[in-house]
């Protein structure tokens, strides 16, 4: 058994009743199901490990010369603090990096500078949580600033930062000056706090770069002693910035929290330290826990840095070790039990995440209580009385908190996979995460506002805006439109020691909104309802203070009468730009200017395009599909009683990148195809011919009824397919098509069971040879496609059309793409269907796609990264499916891939819960649909598409995914356009059978005249794919056809091709299945007719390209207007 | 170019100029192979005709005799069958003349041909015919590469036309594809979007020309499916030549369907099934045995786990975080 078992009864019983307790139930439970992820969690682990020794070598040389160096500056007595920034930046020609408001030139500080009291190193290098894929490496050393340089009331008015900052200034100098040749060194602030810059150093290399070697930098920063300001006096309500900078006579009387916590921080390098290092020791998989927190808040692009969002690893590991430690509400057990493993752990802080919003609730780790009303994200230590979460804010608490919540319920599935999303693919990448990304150009001096909390004026901004758009957006009253608003904010970067930190005024904030679809398309706000109570009149005066002019009373159905928005547009994107441009100018007058706001993300609906109505215009395709059902469930007179007729076309499951009927104009109608089943007869005869024919006489009779019982009204015709295997008899190849004269055509085929039954009796007789019974097997998996799978599939992808707004739109996008770079043909659509489906199923590890962009792009990086070769793709539609199954589906693939390793018949293996063969949306005529060749084509063009996205962030211009690459393709045929609508419209009458050119010629100008009151014939399928159909038939699909033809959608007036490169020279027998000419071989022998049959022995054949495409061009007549050879 | 071998094996190497297409300006050569036609079971015309491999995807009969015209004149050409054409000939044939299956089945069994009178033959050809679906081309393609047989007028001309093509080497004139001037292009229903719009109306049959193939074939089976079933009623009662009498299920009117038979033998597998079921967990022993297996399972599954994970090791870069 798994050696974890143990030790998970041990902790079984613990039980808690708050949400700190229950993670431990929530971990240990996890590991049965997840034993997977638990060995490649330690895979993981192993793989990431930093070797010390070799990545950050010298490092320890490196920190002891710095101590030496420091160690060795002279002390000097207390000086006005003016006199000696001067002194000292005159002296060494450097900057001392007081943070903003700087100290005045009159104020009266003193500072000194003695030999600091203690150095030490801290953060991940000691616990060695360092990993390979960290974004920087870096060594944190901390310098204690020395008591007696000090006093305790230093904690106002940024008197502890000024002295700090010269001290670091002091401590600068120095070491420019003694550390010149080892490395280069520069101001940077301390996880993009503003308060507090440290000094960075960055080796230089010697000679050549070691293997492995990193690039890491040290970084030396001064620190308050232990317990010198009263903590008490530090509480997160407390007002310490009392003067304003210069201005000293204008007290300010807000609180400032996070000067507040900056200041408290400072003192607690050391108790933190401690803690972790107890930790470490009592708990042996915590630092491994610790890893796995840092990869995964990285690729979630979380880090300490405040433009990351203020939580990092050191808050993962502060976080998790007090979990670890603390006695709080649980009756004096830890939330955790120390006993638990890496992963476990894991999953226990992915739990507590999820349940904790920080910017909602203030957490409090231990036993003190705090004073209510802190805005900000708060995770409280009452041990060291320092809020851990001081760094983030409120978006960022959502996103962290967001996270989390998609994990867990990762975690919790235990069909996926779980580690992947978890740990390896990258989470933060913008399309993938926001709906819409609006810039707002931020200009700081038209910013009069003097910040109060000293964490700068952009963010200060940013949270203005932040807090205008949730109110705006995730109004839970009016229905939150949006589920997340990120802000994010430029980050700080290091400056040289001779120069100021930087003081640029403009800034960009990118706010990126993640829509809730299902709301973000609501056009009407209903606000409070205006009543007489005071209450109601305080709700509506609140509502107008914020919305403006906007707001506006209506009176809605049952006399109800409500504050009321009313916005223009249509779309969820343009609603949201509305909106957003609105409020904005209202609260924070910004959108005068035209690009002081610009919003991305459109860009892919407008490709289609997709527009708001397309649901409707969907929606009425199906409406007229039942009541051409109804038609024919009223009709009398039928032998058989109809059981179900079911639609089977992407038409009808909101699934064509056309909407229906908007083709109809150019060409004859084009039917939507629905299949009819009866009730179990015995009349049906037993034999599959008599059956095919029993179905046409049926058809007949159907669209007699029907044209009789709506005289006028309808159309009926009985079609024949034009055969796809060379016995005709065997398939179903009748139809009727029931064109209304209002519009919509219906294409019917009707279903009989004893068909299947009969097909599956051929393909398993013994007694019938070989070829039949492959034919047998063929013709039933075709009937299976027809008449039980595309029915049921057109049903879910139905449901699933109305649960998720988003998807249908996806799907076209996806179906776009596909036709744009010319596989549309290879692929069924239903394969593109599920696809799609996939990424709302299974969307880890982020939630449901809620725009057609992110769904597209997600679809994309799903494509990219399927290796289809071992894996199955498994939608589980019905969320239901047992393990057992999908192991099941797992090994049918494998077993496939063993027979058929080339990959000739099956490849891809595609399973759903109705349909676990693998391959029912995958094979067509019982050939792979797509073969090989073009699935790998596919892989590769996903693999770039997802590299520009990556590449281009938030610039990415959506056309370029869809601009085709034709230089790949070895031939070009250029088709016809006039050609190709003047097929796609025939009428009745028409004389075209007649074998002269000229009188067939002459049809074509009688057409005008004699064929306008005639109603032009149902296309049987678009000109352009019965010829391909032809085509194909003609030289072969699979592997051995000499030309793979790659088409798009029937727009695209380019078809590519690629010869075979298979098809080498070889000898020549019959039926080479191609056309081939004789080559040269080794010996020539003109005209020696004596050796020819020697000679016959050598000659090689090869396959006769321009004869081909010659032969193409003579089938294809004008509607190939050019062959173009690009390469021979 | 290199000239091409006049010979591969047994066959003549034809060489077939083929005029260029607006869409495709070139002058292409097709190379068609040519021998005497000696199929495995000989037949009375083998001595007149000419087997021919790879011929063009648009190839007619009319095609193939201008061809023959240009190499030896007019008049030997007697007539052409293509290899798809024959094969969906015979298919259909076989479909068709197999639909009562059972009647065939049973005469199988019981080791008894029909034997059929030439008149009769020729009776069911032409009911068959009647009873084809019309077809939705006004031409049909080739396959690529595929065969056709040619029939001459007489043993002479295939000497001839062998003697030509050897000729049409010598002399480098190759005959023209759709002959001179292409006058054939002329007398056969065109391609191109002519055809697929044919295509489009001829999807469409007449309706009554439709009823009439279903019509046809509908007495045809009917009068096939009576005559089998008194077959098997006869068969019934009637000693083979070992003096065994076949027994078959069914009353005493007729046997059985095989849907019935198989809808029996289904029902008596899910009886079967049913008691066994019901039989588990009913000694303790079986619940033991039932448990070591699932652990024996979830043992076997950790190792497959574990052996999955060192396949995924060797793929390296599986494990390292997206930059």
């Amino acid at each position: 058994m798994e050696p974890g078992s143990a030790k998970r009864r041990k902790i079984g019983h613990s039980r808690g009743e708050s949400a700190v307790g229950n993670i431990d139930a929530a971990a240990s439970s996890g590991l049965s199901r997840g034993r997977a992820f638990i060995l490649e969690a330690e895979e993981l682990l192993d793989q990431v490990k930093l070797d010390y020794a070799t990545a950050l070598e010298g490092v320890d040389s490196l920190l002891h010369k710095i101590k030496g160096s420091i160690e060795a500056i002279e002390a000097h007595d207390a000086l006005q603090i003016a006199e000696a920034a001067t002194k000292l930046e005159k002296k060494h020609k450097i900057q001392i990096p007081f943070p903003e408001p700087r100290p005045s030139d009159k104020s009266n500080y003193k500072v000194a500078f003695a030999k600091p009291s203690q150095f030490n190193v801290v953060g991940s290098y000691v616990s060695k949580t360092m990993i390979k894929a960290q974004k920087s490496h870096a060594v944190d050393m901390v310098v204690v600033i020395p008591g007696e340089t000090l006093q305790e009331k230093d904690y106002l008015d940024l008197r502890y930062l000024y002295k700090r900052a010269y001290f670091l200034g002091v401590v600068a100098a120095a070491l420019q000056k003694d550390l010149a040749d080892d490395g280069e060194l520069s101001y940077e602030y301390l996880n993009g706090n503003p308060l507090s810059p440290i000094l960075s150093l960055k080796p230089k290399v010697e000679g050549e770069k070691k293997e492995g070697r990193l690039d890491y930098r040290v970084r030396i920063i001064p620190c308050a002693p232990d317990a010198l300001f009263p903590k008490s006096k530090l509480h997160l309500g407390a007002t310490l910035v009392r003067k304003a900078g210069g201005d000293e006579s204008k007290a300010a009387t807000k609180p400032t929290p996070f000067y507040n916590s900056t200041v408290a921080s400072e003192s607690c390098f050391f108790p933190y330290l401690k803690l972790l290092r107890q930790t470490e020791k009592k708990c042996a998989a915590f630092k491994k826990a610790c890893i796995l927190g840092r990869v995964w808040l990285q690729q979630r692009g979380l880090g300490s840095d405040m433009a990351d969002g203020g939580f990092g690893h050191f808050e993962w590991a502060v976080l998790l070790a007090l979990l670890l430690q603390s006695g709080d509400n649980t009756r004096g057990h830890a939330p955790l039990s120390t006993s638990l493993s890496a992963t476990q752990l894991f999953k226990a802080m992915v739990q507590f995440l999820s349940v904790t919003n920080l910017s909602e609730k203030p957490c409090v780790l231990g036993t003190a209580t705090l004073e209510s009303g802190t805005a900000g994200p708060v995770l409280f230590d009452s041990v060291r009385g320092l809020n851990v979460a001081f760094k983030m804010s409120n978006w960022s608490a959502a996103k962290l908190h967001q996270h989390a919540k998609w994990t867990r319920s990762l975690l919790n599935d235990s069909t996926a996979d779980q580690f992947t999303p978890t740990f390896i693919l990258k989470a933060d990448l913008p399309w993938q995460n926001y709906d819409l990304i609006t810039h707002l150009n931020y200009d700081g001096k038209q910013d009069k506002t003097q910040p109060i909390d000293c964490r700068g004026r952009v963010w200060e901004y940013s949270d203005k805006v932040h807090r205008v758009l949730k109110r705006a957006l995730q109004d839970e009253e009016l229905g939150e439109r949006a589920r997340s608003i990120h802000i994010q904010l430029p980050k700080s970067s290091s400056w040289d020691l001779t120069k100021k930190s930087s003081t640029k005024q403009n800034h960009t904030i990118e706010i990126g909104v993640l829509f809730n679809a299902a709301n973000m398309t609501r056009a009407v706000d209903r606000g409070p309802a205006a009543g007489p109570s005071n209450e109601e009149k305080e709700e509506c005066a609140k509502f107008q203070r914020f919305w403006g002019e906007k707001s506006e009373l209506r009176r809605f159905e049952g006399d109800s009468i409500r504050e009321t928005l009313i916005w223009s547009s249509t779309s969820s994107f343009d609603l949201c730009e509305e909106i957003m441009r609105y409020i904005l100018k209202l609260h924070l007058r910004v959108g005068y200017l035209e690009d002081e706001l610009t919003f991305h993300g459109d860009g892919f609906t407008e490709l289609i395009p997709i527009k708001p109505t397309d649901t409707s215009v969907f929606n009425a395709a199906r409406k007229a599909f039942s009541s051409f059902e109804k038609d024919i469930r009223n009709l009398d007179d039928m032998p058989l009683h109809v059981r179900q007729i079911a639609p089977i076309c992407p038409e009808l499951r909101h699934a064509s990148v056309k909407v229906p009927f908007s083709t109809v104009t150019k060409s004859g109608p084009r039917p939507l195809e629905c299949v009819i089943s009866f009730e179990a007869s015995g009349k049906w005869p037993e034999s599959i011919v008599a059956i095919q024919r029993t179905k046409i006489a049926f058809l007949r009779m159907i669209g007699d009824l029907l044209e009789r019982s709506k005289p006028g009204e309808v159309r009926t015709y009985v079609g024949l397919e034009s055969s796809t295997t060379t016995n005709t008899e065997l398939e179903n190849l009748a139809y009727l098509d029931v064109v209304y004269e209002s519009g919509p055509a219906f294409r019917l085929r009707i279903h009989s069971d004893l068909e299947e039954a009969l097909l599956t009796r051929q393909s398993h007789d013994k007694t019938i040879d070989q070829h039949h019974r492959h034919q047998a097997s063929v013709l039933l998996s075709n009937f299976r496609r027809l008449y039980n799978h595309l029915p049921l599939h057109t049903q879910s992808i139905n449901t699933f059309a109305t649960r998720f707004p988003a998807f249908s739109p996806t799907i076209r996008l996806l179906k776009h793409w596909f036709s744009a770079h010319k596989l549309s043909s290879h692929f069924t659509p239903d394969f593109i269907e599920l696809v799609a489906l996939q990424t709302f199923l299974s969307p880890y590890p982020w939630d449901a796609p809620s725009s057609p962009s992110i769904g597209l792009l997600r679809a994309l990086l799903f494509l990219s990264r399927w290796d289809w070769r071992s894996e199955p793709l498994i939608v589980d539609t019905n969320g239901d499916m047992p393990s057992s199954k999908r192991s099941a589906i797992a090994t049918r693939l494998e077993a496939w891939r063993k027979i058929d390793p080339l990959m000739n018949h099956t490849v891809l293996f595609v399973a759903t819960a109705q349909e676990s063969s693998g391959v029912a949306y995958t094979t067509v005529n019982g050939v792979a649909q797509p073969s090989k060749v073009v699935a790998a084509r596919m892989t590769a063009l996903a693999k770039t598409a997802c590299r520009v996205i990556r590449e281009e962030g938030v610039e990415l211009d959506a056309r370029r995914l869809f601009v085709p690459s034709t230089k790949e393709y070895d031939v070009l045929l250029h088709l016809s356009a006039k050609s190709l609508k003047s097929a796609s419209k025939v009428y009745p009458s028409e004389d075209l059978t007649s074998t002269t050119k000229s009188s067939a010629g002459n049809s074509r100008y009688k057409n005008l005249s004699t064929h306008a009151t005639e109603d032009p014939l149902p296309l049987p399928t678009s000109p352009i794919d019965s010829l391909f159909e032809k085509l194909e038939q003609v030289y072969g699909s699979g592997s051995s056809a000499p030309l793979v033809f790659f088409r798009g959608g029937e727009d695209e007036k380019v078809v590519g091709a690629i010869w075979n490169p298979t098809l080498s020279r070889r000898g020549f027998k019959v039926n080479l299945g191609t056309s081939y000419k004789p080559v040269g071989a080794g010996k020539k022998r003109k005209g020696d007719d004596e050796d020819g049959e020697e000679a016959g022995g050598e000659v090689m054949v090869e396959v006769n390209r321009d004869a081909i495409l010659s032969e193409i061009a003579r089938v294809g007549g004008e509607l190939v207007e050019r062959i173009e050879v690009q390469r021979e | 170019m290199a000239p091409s071998p006049q010979t591969i094996g047994e066959f003549s190497v034809l060489p077939i100029s083929i005029p260029p297409v607006p869409s495709f300006p070139r002058n292409v050569v097709h190379y068609l192979y040519v021998r005497r036609n000696a199929p495995k079971i000989p037949t009375a015309n083998d001595s007149r005709s000419l087997f021919l491999a790879n011929v063009p995807v648009d190839s007619t009969e009319l095609h193939l005799r201008a061809l023959f015209a240009s190499l030896v004149g007019a008049g030997r050409f007697e007539s052409a069958s293509f290899e798809d054409e024959r094969k969906e000939a015979e298919a259909v044939a076989a479909a068709l003349d197999a639909a009562p299956a059972q009647a065939v089945r049973l005469l199988a069994a019981h080791g008894k041909k029909r034997k059929r009178e030439d008149q009769e033959a020729v009776e069911r050809a032409e009911e068959e015919a009647a009873a084809r679906l019309p077809s939705t081309w006004t031409r049909p393609l080739r396959k690529s590469g595929s065969t056709a047989v040619v029939l001459l007028a007489d043993e002479k001309s295939v000497q001839q036309v062998l003697k030509a093509i050897a000729k049409v080497h010598k002399s480098k004139k190759y005959p023209t594809w759709g002959g001179e001037g292409n006058v054939v292009s002329e007398r056969v229903p065109q391609l191109g979007s002519i055809w697929l719009k044919a295509h489009n109306q001829l999807s469409y049959p007449d309706r009554d020309q439709l009823q009439a193939a279903v019509d046809a074939f509908s007495t045809m089976f009917t009068r096939r499916e009576r005559e089998a079933a008194e077959i098997a009623k006869r068969l019934r009662n009637e000693p083979d030549e070992d003096g065994f009498v076949t027994v078959t299920r069914g009353g005493r009117s007729a046997p059985a369907t095989r849907n019935e038979a198989e809808e029996a033998k289904k029902m008596m597998i899910e009886k079967a099934e049913k008691k066994k079921q019901e039989m588990t967990d009913f000694y303790r022993f079986q619940m033991r045995e039932r448990k070591k297996a699932e652990q024996e399972e979830l043992v076997k599954r950790f190792e497959e786990d574990r052996q999955k994970l060192d396949a995924m090791r060797q793929k390296r870069g599986r494990f390292v975080p997206e930059a």
